[in-house]
């Protein structure tokens, strides 16, 4: 099955390895997970020796009617009053703190392996899947390492108590008492692990639900348009049927476990009823011992009920467990090598004293780049670009364009051949060292949650609130900004959603501006905007170009007349080059693809514009 | 009243399922009291001089002439009880939960219904997110209200009542020494968590906020590896994981306090009631036995009692959802009221001074439109981005409705016509169609579902799509949209042409339809249409001058006005708009050349 596929319920055996690894992360806990398993410990203790004061004071005080000893009976209440609120406050915070430190640390870890992940991850995993290792996985896991592990402990140990307290009061019924024990552990076991499987169907199919009402609403137009409003009714009414019945199912199963675990307990009460009402009545025990195992009969079936339910859910943990590994043990396919992190320093703590200065000379050299998958797009590829040189590249879709920038970003590396900037591979040379002289203007620019000044900023995180307002003026964005209330301090929206297609743009210019890189990637919109921002974008990618490598994926006839040099590609190779008008006056390629492309989109835009 | 209704009106259809479980946990709650009796039996009747304080009919079951007889009776008695106990249990867990689900379907298919209905204004300005989380989040709330919560609040009273009414047989100031902390627990849990409601909202919002930058952090991934910003975004997202560890585990800490402050007070009333239950046994004003049950009845009442104030503290939150979803209901359906005449068209339109604008904007979009189309004629619209093109299209097929004019199809008033019937037969091709998460064959068939294979197949060629679909991996078979392949622009463009081309249409439209699609295969489809389609009434909406010459006839649209109408050879003479934009054209044309001959 798919490697991304969600949540399908695999009976996996448990695996140490995983389980070794995951404590691990627990590690710094070590002192707050053994303070809540001593208070786990203590409450087990608590709750098996409650019953033993109640015997007291049925077998001491009200045998012996004597009210002496009321004051001390009153005493141990207060005791375990004190104790046992005191293990509860203790247990809750310290399990809450393993809980919520050890998700923390999984998220920190995760998250930081994502950000050193190569693009290539990115592309063959949907963001979904990274989204649910990061936030349902990392909960469930630190959930059942913390709670889980308490009750566990708890329960384990509760029933130990029980058991060695019955043996110890009175050999007989206790032997009594556990015939009932094998019964309950096979309802559990039995039903415990059918019960999630239910409930994770209700689960899954709860998203499907989910997913329609996305797309009854997202595709609401089309649906009108197309007349689907019934048959799309029936495939969710399907959808609804079948969440609807598994509900029902799951609640069926839920339905016979408890009653069923009742039952068993009642069977042994009632043995306990005969047995140790013979014996009082023989006065081989007192009235005090049949309360206790009265008591403690009925408080059994809790931690077995309890125990049944953890191991199922570590089961489902391990799958959460193993699935973060995963995510945390890729390792990155471009990374520096140990010489390089030797002299230009790690990511965390870059050495950049060491880091010559980029000029923005970039060579390819015999460059052959082939995907995961094997497909060749790029095949010994050879282009020298000098330092401030304005390349356009052009071409179908498909003709290598994306690729030939994603290796000058070093996003992917060649799969034959070198790329050298200023003369040296890029490899001998780190990848913060390029990435800080890179700059990058995207087709559908990315925006983050934040204000306008905290995006322009992220160009360069140094930079003050003059250069950021110095920076967006160039691009002619203050205009837009200024007219805003709250100014640079306006709050963007996640991912830029409260402002315009063409105001991200101008912003995303900004943010590349103040970078002040030396090696500029253009990867032009294909998207229109109304005049006044088209203008701005025009002279804005001026702005930016002016004195530096720039690459331009362009869309724009304005944007490629001014670059010194166009590429046509076509399935990875330049089949023609030259500036505008010498392609123009050839003929060849170029000019096909202008008349059909460039010309008919400057045409789409002068309607949109006059 | 209103507010009952409220909660009521989706409960209809099922709810002798709901009062039928609701019965059963009222005798449950009976039942569950009569256990700690059966212990008070044996030890103060069998054992000694006391009388049970079993029912009476049960007692009666219960009579033997030895202590061992009587042992046995009670043990048979109690298992038998038992067993009819575990399977109201059993059958009360399995009403409720038909009922619940029942409900929550019904709730469901009727939101999904009703918004499918609701009109194409609502939906352009509904907040998709908004909508989604009342249709889901909301609807558990509620199911969660009707399955768990309220039944757990019964449940409770239920149990309460009859918990205290054993206890009151036994011995009342026993019974009030029992009950008095019970009261501050309930008060105290209800309390609390009408408070750390506040508390909870923060905890989600930091949670929020750590989830929109770690989903930032990675599908900005681009952007941060660029200006290699990875350390910056570790910064960040550290730091709100950080809040939202800190602002979670001050919760639980909250929580920690509560559970085990209130654990202290149970204790104090365990203590209560031992300590008087032992001194009144000594007194001989209470039995042995009735202390035990005494001990048991408490245990029963006293755990769920701070659960109970949680619910109730809860109730708010179904209050709100219910409201949310009322919103949601409260909108008219676009098709109450609409007629059921459904002629089949021929395909000729008039539009008579039609003029549009929103209700809530007195600025109209469309101005007196006055043309007429016959039928099997090409006509394109032509008008710049905001010209109101596409809003004519959707009077059109009624998505909107026009104020003034009239707009005839084959003579009939366009308002007399069945809304979906008029929908059906004018095939509309949207510039960003919608793609169901199918596979490319479903979608294709998506309106006729019964066609084959081979049919779909030439639709595709047609559409000059089946050489892209057959690269895919899974070929037709391959799932789009969401949970599937991301098909490019002007693929889904050909789809949605492809899937119109199943069944023949009176009239078609192509709202700037194949604006994604290249020029060369752009005009490879329209040639390959233009036969298909002989016997169509096309409209071609686009601001592409090239694609509108073509047609029979051009009408040219600006401001909301009709301000030319005729061929491309008569609008190219005439002074106005077409002309200027057909010379911004030729400039470009010229300007190529003379490029090309500069250089």
């Amino acid at each position: 099955m798919n490697y991304f596929e969600e949540e399908e319920y695999t009976q996996t055996k448990f695996d140490v390895k995983v389980w070794q690894r995951l404590f691990a992360y627990m590690k710094p806990l070590k002192k707050d997970v053994l303070i809540a398993l001593s208070a786990a410990i203590m409450l087990a203790l608590a709750d098996v020796a409650y019953p033993l004061l109640n015997l007291y004071g049925i077998d001491t005080i009200i045998a012996s009617g004597d009210l002496r000893y009321l004051p001390l009976f009153i005493g141990g209440y207060v005791l375990f009053m004190i104790l046992i609120s005191s293990m509860v406050v203790t247990f809750i915070i310290f399990a809450g703190k393993v809980q919520n430190y050890l998700a923390y640390y999984l998220r920190e870890h995760a998250f930081k392996r994502l950000q050193e992940l190569p693009f290539s991850y990115y592309d063959r995993t949907p963001v979904g899947w990274i989204m649910a290792r990061m936030t349902s996985d990392s909960r469930n896991l630190s959930d059942i390492l913390s709670w889980g592990l308490i009750d566990l402990t708890w329960g384990g140990l509760m029933m130990i108590g029980l058991i060695v307290a019955m043996f110890v009061i009175n050999v007989k019924l206790a032997l009594i008492a556990l015939t009932s024990l094998p019964a309950l552990i096979f309802l559990s076991i039995y039903f415990r692990t059918r019960i999630l499987k239910a409930f994770r169907q209700i689960r899954k199919q709860n998203s499907k639900i989910t997913g329609a009402f996305n797309e009854g609403i997202g595709g609401a137009k089309t649906t009108k348009t197309l007349v689907l409003e019934e048959s799309n009714f029936d495939d969710f009414e399907r959808l609804t049927r079948k969440m609807r019945d598994h509900s029902i199912r799951a609640a069926i199963f839920a339905g016979l476990y408890f009653p069923s675990i009742i039952f068993v307990s009642s069977i042994a009460t009632a043995l306990i009823f005969y047995y140790g009402g013979m014996d009082v009545s023989s006065g081989a025990i007192t009235v005090g011992v049949l309360y206790v195992f009265i008591v403690y009969v009925a408080q059994f079936f809790e931690p077995v009920m309890q125990l049944a339910n953890i191991l199922a859910r570590f089961q489902q943990a391990q799958a959460s467990g193993e699935r973060i590994l995963s995510l945390i043990d890729t390792v990155p396919d471009i990374q520096d090598s140990p010489e390089v992190l030797e002299r230009y320093g790690t990511m965390e703590s870059p050495k950049k004293e060491n880091w010559e200065p980029l000029h923005g000379q970039v060579t390819f050299e015999n460059v052959t780049f082939k995907y995961h998958k094997g497909e060749t797009v790029l095949k010994t590829f050879n282009l020298s670009v000098r330092a401030g040189e304005a390349i356009a590249l052009v071409g179908h879709t498909g003709a290598g364009k994306s690729t030939i920038v994603n290796l000058i970003c070093r996003f992917y590396e060649p799969s034959e051949g070198r790329i050298l900037i200023d003369g040296k591979d890029y490899k001998d040379r780190s990848i913060g060292w390029l990435h800080e002289s890179l700059g990058y203007v995207l087709q559908s620019p990315q925006l983050f949650s934040g204000t306008i000044r905290e995006n322009i900023r992220y160009g360069r995180l140094n930079a003050s609130d003059e250069e950021v307002e110095q920076a967006a003026q160039m691009v002619e964005a203050d205009r837009f900004i200024d007219s805003f209330e709250k100014g640079y301090d306006t709050q963007v929206g996640e991912g830029g959603a409260r402002l315009s297609v063409g105001q991200k743009q101008l912003i995303s210019f900004a943010r590349a501006l103040i970078a002040n890189p030396r090696i500029l990637i253009l990867d032009e919109a294909t998207s229109s905007v109304d005049t006044e921002t088209e203008k701005s974008i025009q002279k804005a990618i001026r702005t930016v170009m002016e004195g530096r490598t720039t690459f331009i994926i362009a869309h724009r006839l304005s944007t490629i007349t001014q670059a010194d040099r166009i590429l046509v590609l076509d399935q990875g190779i330049v089949i023609e080059e030259g500036t505008h008008h010498e392609l123009i006056r050839r003929g060849g390629h170029y000019h096909t693809l202008y008349m059909n492309q460039f010309k008919r989109r400057q045409i789409d835009l002068s309607m949109q514009n006059t | 009243m209103k507010q009952i209704n409220r909660f009521t009106k989706w409960m209809k259809g099922s709810f002798h399922l709901y009062l039928g479980g609701l019965f059963i946990i009222f005798l449950l709650q009976y039942f569950r009291t009569l256990p700690p009796l059966f212990v008070q039996h044996i030890i103060d009747y069998v054992f000694g001089v006391e009388p049970s304080n079993l029912p009476g009919f049960m007692q009666r079951w219960l009579l033997a002439d030895t202590v061992q007889q009587q042992l046995i009776l009670v043990a048979v008695v109690s298992v038998l009880f038992t067993l009819i106990r575990v399977v109201m249990i059993f059958a009360q867990r399995v009403l409720l939960a038909k009922f619940t689900e029942q409900v929550a379907y019904g709730l469901r298919n009727t939101l999904y219904k009703h918004l499918q209905n609701l009109s194409y204004h609502y939906h352009t300005n509904a907040e998709t997110g908004d909508l989604i989380q009342r249709v889901t989040t909301d609807v558990d709330t509620y199911r969660m209200f009707v399955g768990e919560q309220f039944v757990e609040v019964a449940r409770m009273t239920f149990l309460l009542i009859f918990a205290s009414y054993q206890m009151l047989q036994m011995n009342v100031t026993m019974t009030f020494i029992s009950l008095i902390i019970a009261p501050i627990i309930f008060t105290i849990a209800f309390v609390y968590f009408m408070n750390v409601k506040r508390i909870f909202t923060e905890v989600e919002e930091a949670e929020g906020k750590m989830t929109t930058t770690l989903q930032e952090g990675v599908t900005g991934i681009r952007v941060v590896k660029a200006f290699g910003n990875e350390r910056h975004e570790i910064e960040k997202f550290r730091n709100d994981s950080e809040i939202f560890r800190n602002q979670s585990y001050r919760l639980v800490k909250l929580m920690a306090f509560f559970w085990g402050g209130t654990d202290a007070l149970i204790f104090a009333q365990y203590a209560l009631t031992a300590s008087f239950g032992i001194y009144f046994v000594v007194q001989g004003t209470l039995g042995t036995g009735q202390f035990i049950a005494f001990l048991a009845l408490l245990g029963l009442i006293v755990w769920p009692i701070r659960q109970l104030g949680r619910i109730i503290g809860d109730f708010g939150k179904t209050v709100v959802a219910l409201k949310r979803i009322d919103e949601i209901m409260d909108q008219s359906s676009e098709h109450e009221g609409d007629s059921d005449f459904a002629p089949t068209l021929q395909g000729n339109i008039t539009f008579e001074g039609v003029s549009f604008h929103f209700e809530d904007d007195p600025n109209h979009l469309l101005k007196n439109i006055s043309f007429d189309v016959k039928a099997g004629e090409t006509v394109a619209i032509i008008g710049r981005t905001g010209s109101g093109k596409s809003t004519l299209i959707s009077l059109l097929i009624r998505l909107l409705e026009h104020q003034e004019g009239r707009i005839l199809i084959d003579g009939h008033p366009i308002e007399t016509i069945n809304k979906k019937a008029l929908r059906k037969q004018i095939g509309l091709i949207l510039q960003e169609p919608f793609l169901y998460s199918k596979t490319v064959a479903e979608n294709i068939r998506i309106m006729h579902r019964e066609a084959d294979q081979q049919t779909i197949h030439s639709a595709a060629r047609l559409a000059r799509l089946h050489d892209d679909i057959v690269n895919f991996e899974e070929g037709y078979e391959t799932l789009v949209g969401e949970r599937g392949v991301t098909l490019s622009g002007g693929q889904k463009q050909r789809l949605a042409i492809a899937r119109m081309l199943l069944k023949d249409k009176p009239v078609l439209v192509f709202d700037d339809s194949l604006s994604a699609v290249d020029t060369e295969t752009d005009r490879q489809i329209r040639e390959a249409l233009s036969d298909t389609w002989r016997d169509t009434t096309v409209f071609i909406i686009t601001h592409r001058i090239t694609t509108a010459m073509e047609a029979d006839r051009i009408i040219v649209i600006d401001q909301g006005q009709v301000v030319q109408q005729g061929s491309h050879d008569e609008l190219i003479k005439a002074e106005g708009l077409y002309q200027s934009l057909w010379e911004i054209q030729s400039q470009v044309m010229d300007e190529t050349l003379k490029e090309g001959e500069d250089a």
